[in-house]
């Protein structure tokens, strides 16, 4: 692939919940890039913040979700013919130009996620007429077969209503929609969680397929760390609408640098590789009206020192290559030595693809 | 097919039961309608005019229960429901002729405020959490006010002190009625404050429970998916309207029902013709076969709403289609 340029460039986002004294921030600085044609994994448990950032993004938040701060720029085109779009500056008319032709999104229940009173076809004919208005109706609908088929399912499902396909039926006619129109951003949100662990297994190895074919950018939104490194380049951890740690997928994976995305991974038997006992991550998320001083994570951290509860760790390379990790263990001038779990070596030369 | 023609057997069985209630009801009552009719009577009666008045009112009392119950089924699949004593012409032919006022009247009211009450709902639900949300407790409070207040309320000032629009009767009695524009148009402005009066009664309910349905399905998956396949705006809503008009849909074809019983007071305001007008009469001349034919007239209408409703659902709704097909 040539040189790629940033389809996606994210900084100090931030995205509250109500207004005023009653604000909750659901999303506090984030800041990122996204290659074209790059997967971006985005780990965390719920309410860590993980959806909310990507409907901030895309302006999709509903009330009373607010963008509070940021700047989120989305280029499209290739090079030399490039057009940058502030999304956060956007109106309805330009969103409504840049939403699925651009940017499309898939949910975790695709059964709500389709109208229960239309049948299957009715939608895929819709969206593709909205954005293109002098397509043919027969176009149209050999396009719609066309998706299906990208996805494994026959043509005779553009009758069926949504009830009356299975969830994995559903999903797949999510994703065949959100790549109707070539976008080169698609967004994952869970699409595989409330599916059952085969399905989700095919699921995931389509996509990888999909993906490998129409080179498309991908967000894809998961608690389940095992999963996103398969798929991702780049994993992101979130916690209490922090990043707490950003990295390569398969170093982040196999050699994590946060206390939280340790307890990630632990609490996921992996798809390969030897057993081994799933401890999980004691105690729950934090309240984000009254948030512990000093680290989010300390309270519920076994590594915790004194400093983790007074001060707020920031998100800095934690070595010479560059990875990000928002944990004051690796600070020298705080702690002396880095817990070995937490400082395994890099396996290079496995780098994702 | 099979389960609109499984419905229309349960509603056949209530009709059943309906008529034959019908007709035990006033044989259980104390008294009976021919010594009612028969103490009217002034003059000299003759034993045959006494004979004449009970083969009228459905046959001979003496007969045995079973063939009084069989002959009157068999009236009335001839649409015979007896002669009525105060206005002493067939119930049916009354029934026909005051029937088109009440439908003329409420039904075209009770239309006009479904529609408008339903398009406000929507609207006024797509905009939830905007300064429009102000119109919840006016809605609330038109809502709450008794129809024959507002009823009369609006006459008095109206009808009475300003003299926008006529007092009473649904046109002017000094015009003879025909197919002339004359009568049309009397017609027409008789009918403008009592629609108006139930329009504004009903239009609250019909447009709150519209929004409500409209704000919870607005904030389902799929309407954010419409949002974010980039639709218009007016698609976006159609997709949430669609599935939020339902309920109101059964409650409507359910308030048709109520249609005929709730002409009262309206027409009693207004000192309109039509059933709710009726009523009063037959119940106040105590005038048995004209009760008996109102109580049928009204049940049926409740029935044949139902069943339109069922219907309805069935069409409208893939998910019950699907449900009760397997």
């Amino acid at each position: 692939m040539t040189l790629e340029h940033n389809i996606l460039d994210v900084q100090d986002f931030c995205v509250d919940y109500g207004y005023g004294e009653s604000a909750v921030r659901a999303v506090s600085d984030v800041s990122f890039t996204l290659g074209a044609s790059r997967v971006l994994g985005v780990a965390g448990e719920s309410g860590s913040g993980k959806s909310t950032l990507v409907y901030g993004l895309t302006r999709l938040l509903r009330a009373p979700g607010v963008i509070s701060d940021g700047e989120v720029t989305f280029t499209i085109g290739a090079e030399g013919d490039q057009r940058a779009f502030d999304l956060l500056a956007a109106t309805e008319q330009d969103l409504r130009a840049i939403r699925w032709s651009h940017i499309s999104i898939v949910l975790q229940s695709a059964l709500s996620a389709l109208n229960p009173m239309r049948r299957i076809g009715r939608e895929f004919d819709e969206v593709l007429r909205t954005h293109d208005k002098n397509s043919s109706k027969e176009s149209r609908h050999e396009r719609a077969i066309e998706l299906l088929a990208m996805v494994g399912l026959d043509a005779d499902r553009l009758d069926r209503f949504p009830h009356e396909l299975s969830g994995g039926q559903r999903q797949r006619i999510m994703i065949a929609m959100a790549l109707a129109l070539r976008p080169e951003l698609v967004i994952m949100d869970e699409p595989t969680t409330a599916l059952d662990v085969v399905t989700q297994r095919e699921i995931v190895s389509e996509l990888y397929e999909l993906r490998r074919q129409l080179g498309f950018a991908m967000i894809f939104i998961t608690h389940d760390l095992s999963l996103l490194v398969e798929l991702a380049d780049e994993i992101m951890v979130m916690y209490a609408g922090h990043i707490v740690e950003r990295a390569a997928a398969t170093d982040l994976y196999h050699a994590p640098r946060h206390p939280y995305t340790l307890g990630l991974m632990n609490s996921f038997p992996p798809l390969h590789g030897e057993r081994k006992e799933l401890s999980g991550i004691p105690g729950t998320p934090p309240d984000l009206k009254s948030l512990p001083a000093g680290c989010s994570f300390s309270p519920r951290c076994a590594y915790a020192m004194d400093i983790c509860h007074s001060s707020k760790p920031p998100l800095v390379p934690v070595d010479e290559t560059g990875r990000l990790a928002a944990c004051w263990l690796h600070d020298p001038s705080h702690s002396h030595s880095v817990p070995v779990e937490l400082a395994r070596k890099h396996v290079r030369g496995v780098e994702a693809q | 097919m099979r389960v609109i023609l499984r419905r229309l057997g349960v509603y056949a069985f209530t009709a059943w039961v309906t008529i034959t209630v019908n007709f035990i009801l006033p044989r259980l009552m104390p008294g009976n309608p021919f010594d009612q009719i028969a103490a009217k009577l002034t003059g000299v009666v003759t034993a045959q005019e006494l004979q004449a008045i009970k083969i009228q009112l459905g046959g001979d009392i003496n007969q045995p229960m079973i063939e009084q119950y069989w002959h009157y089924l068999n009236q009335l699949a001839h649409f015979n429901l007896g002669v009525s004593i105060t206005l002493s012409s067939p119930v049916s032919t009354i029934l026909a002729g005051q029937i088109w006022w009440t439908v003329g009247l409420i039904g075209v009211a009770a239309v006009l405020s479904f529609l408008i009450g339903t398009v406000l709902g929507v609207v006024f639900g797509w905009m939830r959490g905007s300064r429009a949300d102000n119109v919840i407790p006016v809605a609330t409070f038109l809502q709450s006010v008794p129809y024959y207040f507002l009823g009369t309320v609006l006459i008095m000032a109206f009808a009475s002190h300003w003299h926008f629009f006529p007092l009473e009767n649904a046109y002017d009695l000094s015009i003879t009625p025909g197919w002339h524009w004359d009568f049309i148009s009397s017609l027409l402005r008789h009918s403008e404050l009592p629609i108006l009066s139930i329009v504004l009664s009903s239009l609250a309910g019909w447009m709150l429970g519209m929004r409500n349905m409209m704000v919870t399905i607005a904030g389902e998956d799929f309407v954010l998916m419409a949002v974010a396949k980039g639709l218009p705006r007016r698609r976006v809503i159609w997709h949430a309207a669609r599935s939020a008009i339902l309920p109101s849909i059964a409650n409507f074809t359910l308030a048709i029902g109520l249609l005929v019983s709730g002409s009262l007071l309206v027409e009693q305001i207004f000192n309109y013709p039509g059933v709710g007008n009726l009523i009063l009469e037959a119940v106040g001349g105590e005038d048995y076969p004209l009760i008996q034919g109102i109580f049928l007239l009204i049940t049926f209408t409740v029935l044949g709403a139902s069943f339109l409703a069922d219907i309805l659902y069935y069409v409208l709704d893939p998910r019950i289609r699907t449900a009760t097909a397997h």
